[in-house]
């Protein structure tokens, strides 16, 4: 009996949780399909209405989110690419080698993470600026994936860790080099973390504000977080416009994760059983 | 098929020798057991064979040619891991094949599909397939070649590994306790498939254990370690019957050789109370100048007997095993003392074997007859063989 009531109120719990999390997807997908008359009413509308799915069109056709959405992607998938090629040695050093200053450069990859975007952001553009990569997206995947590394590269470390040592050994002892080591028997085993690693340094380039809207200033190459901020005006904000455009910013993000997930999953939990 | 020699090989962690100076000579179709407890630096010393570990100095030669410096690549030699070390992500096949894929691997393997073509390209040609049918048919593992190692017991995760080995057809068979994580039974019958490849293969074996009773069954030759230094290196029954000292007599055979400690006086053996002639494969020359010795003297060289019978040691039980065809009697001597260094209190008790079910009684009292025909004598000093 008591096993029946615990087990409800961790559905419960559960639930909360979920509605929590969801509710605010489900109110931007509501207010995005209400009338602007009845936007403000004292009521307000919890069903979406479908006749109001013409402002989606519209967003397509008066805004350029197309193209927002395409920079977004070219930069998230940029940051995910780079990200993981640039984490995954370092990561397997830190794992696997032994040498000077290795605690060290350990410790300045965690200390990276201590500094704000924000604080970043003067430096940077004084540094682009020289190299000519103010206002360019690959300047922006650039300045995204020195944010992410370290955070890849640590989680990879773990998962490296994992990998027994003896079948390093023996593929050396088959023939391979170091790198043939990392490349034909490291990554394969490790490919649900490479999976999760890559889903954290997609969604950091696609939700990036700070330096999109800092480094970037040319209408052609904003992403969409610069472009969704830009709705919001001194005077008055379209509220609906915002929500759709929202709604439309979220759901390629979401199909990537769901895509992803199951990989992601099994990253996030391996090794913590013995396999 | 080659040659292994190792001159003066040393290996030292942060200064401390690890393995110490080891000159061995193993010629060609050997199969070689390095055996020792662990720590003794046995898998330290296969390592280095490998290339797995670097040498801190001493050379080793395959077939005459210097090898240390090479890469494991570079040493035509297959190692079988104690943990197996399939790749978990690999098929059966594959992982066979996987030696015979790097022997032909260019960079360009590791791009996505260009390489996995490739890759199968090499797996699936006819000299490819028909060596690794063949090395699986041997292995019993034909219906197993498209499966994961996950699905795979512990016999049959080892007999891949094995394999993995042999598809390559090495110089030399590196085994670094390969069956020591599998259950007694299915050790034995692994014990008997690994002698059987060595006869059917050939090549030289290196196969390293902590089991003496594998080290007997399947090594031509042995060499047993204590402390990174090898005790003894020969023939298995050289060992058995001429220890070259009180470590190595205590360590081969099951129960070990009984040490006891005897007097030479007026060239008459004593022990305890009882006094024996000299038996006559010893000179008196090996044991001048000694006045204690260590008479070693395995189970099988004691006969329990009536208490009170002449020429012998008197003593009672102390303990009986039964194992079946035989049985242990642990018999506690009255007045002679033992030299077994594990024993920490009771320095008098020796092992005897007994025919069949043995119907003796803890305290029994009985006596030792002695075949000291058998006997090896050992300094009391320093426990190396006296010369016979």
């Amino acid at each position: 009996m008591r096993g029946i009531w615990q087990h409800r109120l961790r559905m419960l719990a559960v639930l909360a949780l979920l509605v929590a999390a969801v509710f605010p997807l489900y109110w931007m997908l509501v207010t995005s399909l209400t009338a602007s008359s009845d936007l403000f009413a004292a009521a307000p509308h919890m069903l979406p209405s479908l006749a109001e799915l013409g402002i989606y069109r519209e967003a397509f056709l008066n805004i350029p989110v197309a193209t927002w959405l395409t920079n977004s992607a070219i930069v998230a998938t940029g940051t995910m690419v780079l990200s993981i090629a640039l984490g995954t040695l370092p990561a397997y050093a830190l794992s696997r080698f032994r040498f000077r200053g290795k605690g060290l450069l350990g410790f300045g990859l965690f200390a990276t993470q201590m500094l704000p975007e924000a604080m970043l952001v003067v430096p940077l553009y004084a540094i682009f600026g020289q190299l000519s990569l103010l206002n360019t997206l690959a300047g922006l995947i650039l300045a995204n994936t020195a944010f992410t590394v370290p955070v890849i590269t640590w989680i990879l470390k773990g998962a490296i860790d994992g990998v027994p040592i003896d079948v390093e050994e023996a593929a050396r002892i088959d023939g391979c080099s170091q790198i043939d080591i990392v490349l034909a028997v490291v990554i394969p085993l490790i490919a649900p973390t490479l999976a999760a690693a890559g889903v954290i340094a997609f969604f950091h380039g696609w939700n990036e504000y700070v330096f999109a809207q800092t480094l970037v200033s040319s209408q052609e190459l904003r992403t969409a977080s610069v472009g969704l901020a830009g709705f919001v005006g001194e005077l008055s904000t379209p509220v609906h416009s915002v929500m759709a455009v929202g709604i439309i910013y979220t759901l390629p993000a979401v199909i990537f994760y769901l895509f992803v997930q199951r990989y992601v999953v099994a990253g996030l939990t391996a090794g913590s059983v013995k396999g | 098929m080659a040659s292994i020699t190792l001159k003066n090989v040393t290996k030292s962690w942060g200064g401390k020798p690890a393995v110490s100076d080891i000159n061995l000579d193993v010629p060609d179709g050997e199969f070689l057991v390095l055996l020792g407890p662990s720590g003794c630096g046995k898998s330290t010393l296969l390592r280095m064979l490998a290339g797995l570990e670097s040498v801190s100095q001493g050379e080793i030669h395959l077939d005459g040619r210097r090898v240390e410096h090479l890469p494991p690549s570079a040493r035509d030699m297959a190692f079988v891991f104690q943990s197996y070390a399939l790749y978990p992500h690999m098929t059966v096949r594959r992982n066979i094949t996987f030696p015979l894929i790097m022997r032909q691997f260019h960079w360009w393997f590791h791009l996505p599909v260009i390489g996995g073509l490739a890759k199968r390209r090499i797996e699936r040609s006819p000299e490819v397939t028909g060596l690794v049918e063949r090395t699986a048919k041997i292995l019993a593992l034909t219906e197993m070649l498209d499966r994961y190692p996950r699905t795979l017991s512990g016999g049959q995760r080892q007999r891949v590994a094995l394999g993995r080995a042999m598809v390559r057809h090495p110089e030399v068979f590196l085994m670094d306790e390969p069956l020591s994580n599998l259950d007694a039974k299915l050790r034995t019958s692994m014990r008997a498939e690994i002698t059987k490849l060595h006869r059917e293969v050939g090549g030289t074996f290196v196969y390293v254990t902590h089991d003496q009773v594998e080290a007997m069954t399947m090594g031509t030759m042995i060499a047993l370690m204590r402390s990174g230094v090898v005790q003894q290196f020969g023939r298995p029954r050289d060992i058995y019957t001429n220890p070259a000292n009180t470590y190595v007599a205590r360590f081969i055979g099951t129960p070990p050789m009984n040490l006891i400690r005897a007097r030479v006086e007026a060239g008459e053996l004593r022990i305890g109370e009882t006094g024996f002639a000299m038996p006559a494969h010893v000179s008196t020359a090996a044991l001048r100048g000694q006045k204690e010795v260590l008479v070693g003297l395995r189970p099988e060289s004691l006969a329990i007997v009536a208490a009170g019978s002449p020429a012998t040691i008197a003593g009672e039980v102390a303990m009986v095993e039964h194992i079946g065809a035989e049985s242990l009697v642990s018999v506690k001597l009255r007045h002679a003392a033992t030299a077994h260094e594990e024993e920490e209190q009771e320095q008098s008790a020796v092992m005897a074997t007994a025919p069949g079910y043995s119907d003796l009684k803890v305290a029994e009292p009985v006596a030792i007859r002695l075949t000291l025909s058998d006997t090896v004598f050992f300094s009391a000093e320093t426990g190396e063989r006296l010369a016979a």
